[in-house]
């Protein structure tokens, strides 16, 4: 489902990512870890294509990322889920508008967005929320509705950039647990983050970036600061 | 219908930047119906002093003065023929001496006058060339118009075009800086927003359609102010304007009112064309999605 092919990203000779390989499966969980500059937010970013690399191949669900147009960029979004760490949730929209507006924005009619927006927030368990306003709400209430939002269009893929870097280690560990449960459905989840608690409880698949290359690559893992190479 | 839909939505984000933009809406518009009001205004003068001088210039004539011999008749017949003449009128030597003769105590003699033409041109530009051409036939003894006064008239009509192309253009200018502005004003406070937008798969149409809208709202927001304020001017200053002119010149038309629907079409399509052409601009150098 995600692929990345001798992938390096350079800004003006300072690389943030060096010769990564990696490929994620249909429906598997990831973490990607490391320490603050290892390229987790790049690669992130690469996948959404927010960012080109500047050498090497992104695929997501098979199509090559260096060769879509700009115009194509919306339709690919469309298809990805992304979490936030700051959550980026209109303000002046209510949680039921915020988690709806893609769909209005795709033209979707009004039943289906209600039963959609309904359904997204019922995953989440925000449903006695729908009419509250962002700032009515906490910090892991708001991630949560980021999530329904994610989830709303039904994307094969959920990229979650930092999802738990604003919130309290209980509320991170729900989250994830969360988003453990929307891969369990079919759904790509790879979630790039430096919390070592939220990896270590899960043990999941931990692919673990520094200086900007992939050192570790381990099924079942857990978040050592310094992994044994095992890619 | 999804297409509808979407459509439909546009316009709902439309309402919703425009109530957002508060107090703002009111100074946009009022500068704009300021400036619509101006060009408006300045266009109607324009064009009706335009067809004032048209019409005083449409009463110049070519009177060709024939030779005898020829049938005046088979002579007007083939000025006719040339595409600038409107109509030639035939006044034979025994009509004009039959005047000349009630006008003023003449001595009995034989009728000395020549047949005379009369000739009106399509326009006052086209004074000159048929002159010249009328002047060239083998039956015309001789011609007289009004040159100096053709070509000041045909000066003052250039002069009136450009003058009315320049205010229309330095306005169009002044208007597009106001939209300008305002719509990127109000990107810059919905930047994150919009980042946010794009980054959920919103398409860019859907991003920047509301803003395009807006500033056509703009323009035809202020068209419509502005038309009222000519309105008014046209129904309660307008006559005692033309009183005021037509006695100090008799010679004037008294129904001056020239172009009024067509300034208002004009200025109804310029204010939405300026309003929306501007955003779109703005949107597209602002609006990175």
């Amino acid at each position: 489902m995600i692929r990345l092919q001798n992938v390096t990203k350079d800004y003006g000779g300072r690389p943030a990512l060096i010769n990564v390989n990696l490929h994620i499966a249909l429906g598997e969980f990831a973490f990607l870890v490391g320490p603050s500059g290892a390229g987790k937010s790049t690669l992130m970013r690469l996948l959404y294509r927010e960012e080109t690399p500047t050498s090497g191949s992104v695929f997501v669900g098979g199509v090559n990322l260096n060769r879509l147009h700009k115009r194509q960029v919306p339709l690919l979004r469309r298809r990805l889920g992304t979490i936030f760490q700051d959550y980026k949730l209109l303000p002046r929209q209510t949680v039921f508008n915020n988690v709806a507006y893609i769909l209005r924005a795709l033209g979707v009619d009004e039943k289906e967005i209600a039963k959609r927006v309904q359904s997204a927030l019922s995953v989440v368990s925000l449903e006695h929320k729908a009419d509250a306003y962002p700032d009515e709400l906490s910090g892991g209430e708001q991630q949560r509705v980021g999530i329904a939002r994610a989830i709303v269009n039904g994307p094969p893929v959920l990229l979650a950039d930092e999802p738990t870097g604003n919130l309290d280690p209980a509320t991170s560990l729900e989250i994830v647990q969360l988003l453990e449960r929307i891969a369990e459905r079919g759904t790509t989840v790879l979630i790039s983050t430096h919390d070592t608690t939220i990896v270590n409880a899960l043990r999941r698949r931990v692919i673990y970036l520094k200086g900007g290359e992939i050192v570790s690559d381990v099924d079942s893992g857990v978040y050592e600061l310094e992994p044994n190479l095992n890619v | 219908m999804r297409h509808l839909r979407i459509f439909f939505r546009v316009i709902i984000e439309t309402g919703i930047g425009v109530k957002r933009s508060g107090w703002s809406n009111w100074l946009v518009v009022s500068i704009l119906a300021i400036a619509l009001t101006i060009f408006g205004g300045i266009l109607q003068l324009t064009m009706t002093m335009k067809n004032v001088v048209s019409e005083f210039g449409s009463q110049l004539q070519v009177s060709a003065y024939l030779k005898d011999g020829f049938q005046p008749k088979r002579v007007a017949r083939e000025i006719s023929q040339i595409p600038e003449v409107q109509l030639v009128e035939i006044v034979t030597k025994d009509v004009a001496w039959d005047e000349m003769k009630s006008t003023f105590k003449v001595a009995s003699l034989a009728n000395p006058l020549p047949n005379t033409l009369h000739i009106k041109a399509s326009n006052p530009e086209a004074v000159e060339a048929v002159a010249a051409k009328v002047k060239l036939l083998g039956a015309v003894e001789n011609i007289r118009y009004p040159l100096k006064v053709a070509r000041k008239i045909n000066e003052l009509r250039h002069f009136l075009e450009l003058a009315g192309f320049v205010i229309t253009a330095a306005l169009s200018a002044a208007t597009l800086t106001v939209i300008g502005n305002t719509i990127h004003l109000l990107i810059e406070s919905r930047q994150r927003e919009i980042e946010i937008l794009s980054l959920m798969g919103v398409s860019p149409f859907y991003i920047k359609g509301p803003f395009v809208l807006q500033g056509a709202a703009y323009g035809a927001g202020s068209a419509a102010v502005a038309i009222l304020i000519l309105g008014l001017v046209h129904v309660y200053l307008d006559p005692y304007l033309t009183d005021q002119l037509v006695s100090l010149a008799p010679f004037l038309p008294r129904n001056m009112e020239y172009g009024m629907w067509q300034t208002f079409g004009v200025m109804l399509g310029l204010g939405i064309l300026v309003g929306a052409g501007g955003s779109a601009w703005t949107s597209g150098r602002y609006i990175k999605v």
